[in-house]
């Protein structure tokens, strides 16, 4: 008994003085304006999913991160300071996305890049509001995180709304489609995704004749499918992500239902077409964000990338790249790493190049001009 | 009636994964009393030796290259059977029930993140995957791999059972069940009976395992979390001890899931299989096919 009363005293006491560590962390890097940054280097946060099933997105998000920072540390800096980046995995995963922006607040970040799952980001944009962290989101794309009205969130991505609209267009203007089927996971984009769509669906004059949901980690759609193939539809739509999109697209291959398939740029990973088998990926459509191998600015960035990390980049890496250096490049404008004056070059920025156009703000912090195409699976590869 | 027809072969390709996993749970109850939560990662084991099979044979596999797998994959995970009983539960069979339990949780964290440290956390493609060709009856699309795939599901069951009730391994295991410490007294080797009962019950998964990845052609270091807990409840369903049990268990779940998805929605369908665990908790806690037994702890 006293044993076990003296453990208890001596975790009490080394609990109090862990609070109290993380509390006088968490005051020097909030408090003051020059955040945990030294003189000599500039303190930036990452978030994405590094475990968890996202993971493999994360890996290609944080290199495409690092690669940008190393470039613009071998010229310099940015006003003479070098970036030293800090990560925090989000898991893809609200609860896990708090702790690790608190994580990254305490740390003492002067501005956060980073965020894939729109489920993640949405608390952790929160937290970095309350902090006056600006951040500027390089995948997530929810419309929800910009309608949140935080000043301090950037998206260099498009939202839902445009990628909406994209794929109703493809599927009811360009083929021909009149009955829709749509399906999503419950997960914060792709349900945003989905209802969106079938807004812009049914504004084109199509007929949702599907909406339907599945657990994120289901493996066996085949009752779903069945339903669907009683529904008839010309189009199928799945919004969420590329391992259970590509189970999906095997199995409604192999059930026979009528129609062709698409899915949205949560499922843009060449791993897709791997789970579905190259015969029934033939002809999935996607709706996506610029990915570096369609565009033709990208070759060198393709190639320093593939050369760093013995890997192709993923379909968010060109994003995420574009997204370092665009905040280095606010960083630099604002002339300090004072988060308020960072926060005010963000919003000012102007015609900025990126491989997929030229970038520049709205009042909500979107894109002004939305960039999403829509490739195909030919020969089981993506192409134009 | 198409529509029928499709759902019902769902439902059995579904049904047939759980019980091949609730026959692991129910067996290793059935012998010492302990809710083996490390049951479903074995099935997560299964799929990734299978895995590793396949990727070391090149190109097309092939049937009997298949085979081979499925062997290696369920000797494989019967040794991670035996091994997780020699190391974490033998040294504890005489402690309470509820401590023997918590390691079975931790021998289950450590299979998922041992895997995930060797393979990755990102999912992993199948190296084979079967054929999609199949034959319509009545408007119903039935493919060949499914039908296989349910007689080879029936065929281990049915050798388990033969092995249950027909040889002296099998009368050893069922003596152990009924009072451990006279079968001992017997002069019954106790430990290596229950070892080769660990080593059976996580075969078994392992071939579900392998079945999964071969029919769904992905796996995870995640995958066996949430079947292992549906197998769970496919043992309870069916009466947590019994072999016949496990396997009505697991058709009934299945079957309630592919049905229920239909007329409620895909997003309840995990609520379902959780939804009749507490009904049956409650209204007849010895399961479908359980026996009345007398509390021993």
């Amino acid at each position: 008994m006293k044993v076990l009363k003296k453990i208890g005293l001596g975790l009490s006491v080394f609990s109090l003085l862990a609070v109290t560590a993380c509390g006088s962390a968490g005051t020097s890097g909030g408090g003051s304006s020059q955040g945990g940054s030294t003189a000599s280097e500039i303190l930036i946060g990452v978030q994405s999913p590094t475990t968890g099933s996202e993971a493999k997105m994360g890996q290609d998000i944080n290199n495409a991160i690092q690669l940008a920072a190393d470039e613009i540390n071998d010229k310099g800096g940015i006003n003479g300071k070098k970036i030293k980046l800090v990560f925090a995995d989000d898991a893809c995963d609200p609860q896990t996305a708090t702790a690790a922006a608190n994580k990254l607040v305490s740390q003492g970040v002067v501005a956060v890049v980073g965020g894939y799952c729109s489920g993640a980001t949405l608390p952790a944009s929160g937290v970095y509001h309350n902090a006056g962290i600006p951040m500027v989101v390089t995948a997530a794309n929810s419309a929800k995180i910009p309608a949140q009205g935080y000043k301090e969130i950037f998206l260099v991505n498009g939202t839902t709304v445009h990628q909406g609209e994209v794929a109703a267009d493809h599927m009811v203007a360009k083929l021909g489609g009149k009955r829709i089927a749509i399906v999503h996971d419950n997960s914060a984009f792709a349900k945003d995704l989905a209802e969106i769509t079938k807004k812009a669906v049914e504004k084109k004059g199509g007929q949702v004749v599907a909406f339907e949901a599945v657990n994120p980690e289901e493996k066996d759609f085949t009752s779903l499918l069945t339903k669907l193939k009683n529904a008839k539809p010309d189009a199928t739509y799945w919004t969420a992500y590329y391992a259970a999109g590509g189970l999906l697209i095997k199995q409604f291959k192999q059930l026979g239902v009528p129609g062709v398939i698409g899915v949205g740029d949560g499922a843009n990973d060449k791993t897709l077409i791997d789970i579905a088998g190259k015969q029934a990926a033939e002809g999935t459509f996607v709706t996506t964000s610029p990915t570096p191998e369609f565009l033709p600015e990208a070759k060198s960035f393709n190639e320093s990338y593939t050369k760093k990390f013995s890997q192709a980049p993923g379909p968010y890496s060109a994003l995420s790249y574009d997204g370092m250096r665009l905040l280095a490049d606010a960083i630099s404008r604002a002339g300090s790493t004072d988060k308020a004056a960072i926060v005010k070059a963000l919003k000012e920025t102007k015609a900025f190049k990126t491989f997929g156009g030229n970038v520049s703000f709205k009042e909500d912090g979107t894109l002004e001009k939305s960039n999403f195409i829509v490739i195909q699976v030919k020969d089981g590869k993506f192409s134009k | 009636m198409d529509i029928f027809i499709q759902q019902l072969t769902n439902a059995l390709v579904v049904g047939s994964f759980y019980s091949l996993i609730a026959l692991g749970y129910s067996m290793v109850y059935g012998i010492i009393k302990l809710l083996n939560f490390a049951h479903g990662d074995l099935y997560m084991i299964g799929a990734f030796a299978g895995f590793s099979a396949l990727s070391l044979l090149s190109g097309d596999a092939g049937v009997l290259g298949i085979a081979m797998a499925f062997l290696a994959a369920m000797i494989v995970a019967g040794l991670f059977g035996i091994g997780i009983e020699r190391v974490a539960y033998r040294p504890l069979l005489n402690s309470s029930r509820l401590t023997i339990l918590i390691t079975a949780v931790g021998v289950s964290l450590v299979l998922e993140n041992g895997v995930m440290l060797t393979y990755g956390p990102s999912f992993k493609v199948f190296p084979s995957q079967l054929p999609i060709t199949g034959f319509q009856i009545a408007g119903a699309t039935v493919t060949y791999s499914q039908i296989g795939l349910i007689l080879l599901s029936v065929l281990l069951m049915v050798a388990l059972q033969w092995f249950v009730h027909r040889t002296l391994y099998g009368k050893a295991m069922r003596s152990i069940a009924i009072d451990q410490t006279a079968t001992s007294l017997m002069g019954i080797p106790v430990h290596r009976i229950i070892g080769i009962t660990f080593f059976i019950g996580s075969a078994l998964a392992a071939a579900a395992g392998m079945m999964a990845g071969l029919y769904y052609g992905q796996i995870n270091f995640m995958m066996g979390f949430i079947v292992g807990l549906k197998a769970f409840t496919a043992a309870v369903i069916g009466g947590i001890g019994s072999i016949p049990g496990a396997m009505l268990g697991g058709l009934v779940l299945g079957l309630l899931e592919t049905f229920g998805t239909i007329y409620i929605g895909g997003e309840w369908k995990d609520v379902f299989a959780f939804a009749i665990l507490i009904l049956i908790l409650t209204l007849k806690p010895t399961g479908l096919l359980g026996e009345k037994v007398t509390e021993r702890m």
